[in-house]
């Protein structure tokens, strides 16, 4: 669902990175594409700002060399970063190790914004244009010298309608009012708008090799498996259609001197093996993987008790990370008549019961969520969902006027007779101590969802529901239909989850303006007054408490108007691997989204003879702890 | 079929089919189970058969009796006012009182009166049915009891403490609390390396708790009534298997008596009218039959929530057309035979020709071919579940079932294998047995000798 829901809404694209391809490339293209590039020149009184005082990324302890094995599910379908089929699983490798290097970047441990492609940077009063001064080592992977005219590039070829890409085309007309060279190292960027995180808006461009790009109609076809000329670490060296993908290190890299990629990308080669998912722990056994990310809560709870584990050859560790985790949970849909009652949607908020749930079908792995824009700032940390409480959720049904029916176990001889029938051909006959209202009408919706796996939470949530009176129905939809009625409010209540970058943007889901039409991200049809104006606040204060407390005050009204019942957050990896592979002390940074971000781990050669001897002559390792809190994630979770 | 007068050589057929005792059995055994799971009810139920309270007789198998009327105490947090009453539970709590009264009776001086007052539901009892669980029920028992009774521990409550142990025949622990050892136990890291009765449990120094503290699915229990254990959501696989079965079978039935009449009807006037008729219906039935019915079941499944009766509905009209090629045939072939002609002349209506002079000497194909029309249906009912597109969740099905067993998470949870795949082998076998009886029956060259 997640991933299906970030697949169609790109929430925040700060780190978006993004290759181009190889080919001949003649200089009437290239003019084509450059030609009304207007050379301007930087303001005379330019204060040039950089950062290299924050902590390191990665470990100085780190060892370079070594391959590493991973896996993932499926076959790319294409090595181009732009252009289609461009957002499956492997795009995220694809762009960690070759292009997704912006003009800065942001530290995952501080959030401050730290130089990578460009050195310096220059953020002008009018907060929407800002300069760039570019590291002067940076090659491609051909070893080309990395210029403005690559920035430009990349900027005028998001605007091409050859790329097939509509998400880039509208991102660089939605962000990007012009990308400008000043000369071959300094460049120039306005925003569309004035903007009080510009450098989080406008410095994700990367570089795309100009030279060696020929940007036509033919451009999709013929660079759908083509490895790209990237800035990164990292190019394809070798692909086995079906079987696997090796990356193999750039030689004299010029990032090994700067020193935020320190500790970065330490292995001389990575192979990426396509394994079904629940196979990768065999594998990984065999020795034939050296790292995985275990999916499932009861894996993790029961299947890792094998002598491998027990000796200590194999890790495996929960490491807790920062991220936002975006909405998710269960959404109501406020046009639907049982949902305008606010007292019975805070009744149903009441009757959830998380914690049976956490401790009975999912392992007490999960945390319960809190917010609406939790692991940002801006999560409220007085917001606290509500408890499961029956007896509050009845005053609350009771004042939203529903009662169990007076006729209840009271019918008549023909009723009586009707409902035995029915009980011999259904499994249950009766609905009879469903609540109902003044006017009759019984306290009964459906909840979409499009996860098959989900019908084990779901039933329990039902079956707490049925007690109380409530008759909680469930239907399963495929993923885009589910998604689809959600956009178009055709539901009463939905069970679903939305990304979110460190910036949540609470208009798409809040404001009025989307609540009279439909097909947007307002699904709860929600709007009013008050939180329009917060969200303005948000959106255009240079004030940064203003804001905080802007978005505070939203998320309280979310709560009040219990309009969302946030379900689970798993902010962890957890990740299993033999034990010569080794971690910094953090284990991984604090905003890791997935495994394959920042690259901070690294093979060590002596451990790994030490685990042959251990395993020559079976004897255990010291233990080590599994779950790993280094930044006290959990602390603020309980 | 008794619109049909049954001619001689029919009634000989039937008395053939009771000769092969393979097929006449597995019929016997299929209606057998068929009138049991219609009683499914009385059989597997959270609610009781029979509740005798104070003198007064409930029968609440359908109808909904609340906590109140038993004064039964609600579960933590909840009201008791209107809640359904717990009848297993009540069972348990009635019989341990019967048990506490019982052991104070024994002791010397004891008060009887004092005693009566305080064993009040001493005499009240419940009769559950055989397997005490309704096919929707999660039961996290295995994973809570020890929580709840800590919880009392904690709170120096330790006579409710081990009463509720009691209660759910954990009588070791019970007595360990009663007579204070429980304390010791705690602190003994080497009985509970956590020091709380979880720990105790996965510690393994107290047998009788260690299949506690387990997630579900947990394996069969006679303790708990769980005879074939339960799936992933605590929910039990005997009761879901019987209600299953219940659906899938009639389900099944429905859909192919519908098809069959529709079909036969349809069949039948092609092959009696011939001609344009013929050709007409023929080139759409083609087309019908080139549409992959599965897909359109799983595309209709996703635009509505499919019910029992809409799903049949869908299904039905895709089923008819098997039948419709072999009635049409016997039709044609029986059309142009002397008693036809016979009944023609004598001014007989169409109709009447068809139905019923044609049509009882046309039965072969019809009767041979229904016993594995069943199994087909049972079938697609099992695969449109397994898939997910079937009948909406919570309901049982042999499919959801097969689905969860097949899940790489329970490779090691052989019940849930077990009893889906036991159940369906069973089920197709004896349709099996009886289409193959019946086909043998009417098999019209019963006497031919091959040498």
């Amino acid at each position: 669902m997640r991933r299906f829901a970030s697949a169609i809404f790109f929430v925040c694209a700060l780190f978006v990175g993004h290759g181009a391809a190889f080919a001949a490339a003649s200089d009437a293209d290239v003019a084509k594409l450059v030609k009304d590039a207007v050379p301007v020149a930087l303001p005379p009184d330019i204060i040039w700002e950089t950062n290299n005082e924050d902590p390191l990324i990665g470990s100085e302890k780190a060892l370079r060399g070594g391959r590493l094995t991973v896996s993932m599910g499926s076959y790319p379908l294409t090595l181009r970063l732009m252009g289609p089929n461009n957002n499956d699983a492997f795009a995220n490798w694809n762009q960690q190790f070759t292009s997704g290097f912006g003009l800065v970047s942001r530290h995952p441990n501080t959030d401050h914004f730290i130089p990578m492609m460009a050195t310096h940077w220059s953020v002008q009063a009018d907060q929407q244009t800002i300069y760039f001064k570019l590291d002067k080592d940076a090659r491609f992977s051909d070893g080309h010298p990395i210029t403005a005219d690559d920035y430009v590039f990349t900027w005028r070829m998001m605007q091409s309608k050859f790329i097939v890409d509509p998400f880039y085309n509208s991102y660089a007309e939605q962000y990007l009012r012009s990308v400008d060279k000043i000369d071959d190292y300094t460049l120039r960027i306005v925003g569309t708008r004035r903007s009080w995180r510009p450098l989080a808006d406008y410095a994700g461009l990367w570089p795309t090799p100009r030279h060696a790009t020929v940007l036509d109609d033919t451009w999709v076809d013929r660079t759908t498996n083509q490895p790209q000329i990237a800035p990164g670490p990292y190019v394809i060296s070798d692909m086995v259609r079906g079987e696997s993908i090796t990356f193999k290190r750039v030689p004299n890299w010029w990032g090994d001197k700067k020193r935020y990629f320190i500790g970065q990308y330490n292995f001389d080669e990575i192979q990426i093996r396509i394994i079904q998912q629940d196979r990768e722990l065999d594998y990984l056994r065999r020795g034939e993987l050296d790292l995985m990310q275990e999916a499932s809560a009861r894996n993790w709870a029961e299947g890792y008790n094998f002598p491998a584990i027990q000796n200590g050859w194999i890790r495996r560790t929960r490491a807790f990370v920062d991220q936002p985790s975006g909405v998710s949970g269960f959404i109501m849909n406020l046009e639907a008549p049982i949902f305008q009652n606010r007292d019975f949607r805070i009744a149903m908020a009441h009757l959830f019961n998380f914690d049976r749930l956490n401790r009975n079908v999912m392992f007490n792995a999960y945390f319960r969520k809190r917010s609406f824009f939790d692991g940002t700032e801006f999560a409220n940390p007085n917001v606290k969902p509500y408890e499961f409480d029956p007896a509050k959720a009845r005053e609350h049904l009771a004042l939203a006027g529903y009662r169990r029916p007076s006729d209840i176990g009271g019918h008549g001889f023909w009723a009586n007779v009707r409902n035995a029938a029915r009980g011999l051909i259904f499994a249950r006959s009766d609905s009879d101590d469903v609540l109902v209202n003044e006017k009759g009408e019984p306290a009964r919706f459906t909840v979409n969802y499009s996860a098959k796996s989900l019908e084990r939470h779901l039933t329990v949530i039902q079956q707490d529901f049925r007690r109380a009176g409530i008759d909680m129905r469930l239907q399963l939809l495929e993923p885009g239909t589910s998604f689809q009625r959600s956009l178009e409010r055709k539901f009463e209540m939905v069970f679903q989850g939305m990304t979110s970058g460190l910036y949540p943007s609470p208009r798409q889901y809040l404001h009025s303006e989307y609540k009279k039409e439909r097909n947007n991200n307002n699904f709860w049809g929600f709007g009013t007054q008050e939180v329009d104006d917060l969200i303005k606040t948000y959106e255009e204060s240079m004030d940064a408490d203003a804001r905080r407390d802007a978005l505070w005050r939203v998320d309280q009204i979310v709560h009040d108007e219990g309009i969302y019942i946030p379900f689970w957050d798993a902010p962890f990896q957890r990740l299993v691997y033999w034990d010569y592979l080794q971690f910094p002390e953090s284990f991984l940074p604090r905003r890791t989204e997935a495994y394959m971000y920042w690259m901070v781990y690294w093979i060590d050669p002596a451990k790994r003879k030490a685990l042959e001897e251990a395993m020559r002559d079976n004897r255990a390792l010291p233990a080590k702890d599994v779950d790993v809190d280094y930044f006290h994630v959990r602390d603020k979770l309980q | 079929m008794a619109w049909i007068k049954l001619d001689p050589i029919t009634r000989r057929r039937f008395a053939r089919f009771r000769k092969i005792k393979r097929g006449y059995y597995a019929l016997l055994i299929l209606l057998a189970a068929m009138v049991l799971s219609i009683f499914a009810p009385f059989l597997a139920e959270s609610r009781a058969l029979m509740v005798s309270y104070q003198g007064k007789w409930y029968f609440p198998t359908f109808s909904y009796v609340s906590m109140a009327a038993f004064q039964q105490t609600p579960p933590p947090g909840w009201q008791a006012v209107d809640l359904e009453t717990d009848y297993f539970r009540l069972q348990r709590e009635w019989r341990l009182e019967r048990t506490l009264y019982e052991r104070a009776r024994a002791q010397t001086g004891s008060d009887a009166a004092a005693l009566d007052a305080k064993y009040p539901n001493r005499g009240n009892y419940v009769v559950m049915p055989v397997i005490p669980w309704d096919p929707y029920q999660s039961d996290f028992w295995y994973n809570e009891i020890l929580n709840d009774v800590g919880v009392l521990l904690k709170a120096d409550d330790r006579i409710g403490a081990a009463n509720l142990a009691r209660r759910d025949h954990l009588d070791e622990l019970a007595d360990a609390i009663e007579s204070g050892a429980i304390d010791d136990m705690l602190k003994d890291p080497t009985r509970s390396a956590s020091g709380t009765l979880s720990g105790l449990a996965q510690g393994g120094t107290m047998p009788s708790l260690k299949d506690l503290t387990k997630t579900a699915p947990n394996p069969p229990d006679s303790h708990r009534a769980h005879y074939l254990g339960t799936d992933t959501q605590g929910r039990d696989v005997a009761s879901r298997l019987l209600y299953g079965f219940r659906i899938s079978i009639f389900f099944s039935l429905f859909l192919v008596i519908a098809g069959q009449v529709i079909g036969t009807f349809i069949g039948s006037l092609q092959g009696y009218f011939g001609g344009v008729f013929d050709i007409i219906s023929q080139r759409a039935i083609e087309i019908i039959v080139s549409i992959p019915f599965l897909y359109v079941v799983i595309i209709l499944a996703a635009l509505i929530v499919p019910n029992f009766w809409m799903l049949l509905t869908i299904m039905a009209l895709f089923q008819w057309i098997g039948i419709t090629f072999y009635m049409r045939t016997e039709m044609y072939r029986e059309k142009t035979k002397e008693y036809c002609l016979a009944a023609k002349s004598y001014g007989a209506s169409h109709m009447r020709i068809i139905f019923r002079h044609l049509l009882p000497n046309c039965l072969t194909p019809l009767v041979t071919f229904t016993p594995f029309l069943v199994v087909g249906a049972i079938f697609s009912l099992t695969a449109l579940d397994y898939l997910g597109y079937g009948l909406p969740a919570p309901t049982p099905s042999w499919g959801e079932m097969i689905d969860q067993a097949l899940d790489a998470q329970n490779r090691t949870k052989l019940w849930l294998t077990f009893a889906p795949f036991t159940a369906i082998t069973v089920t197709l076998l004896v349709v099996t047995f009886i289409g193959e009886s019946v086909r043998e029956a009417f098999d019209p060259k019963q006497y031919a000798k091959y040498e």
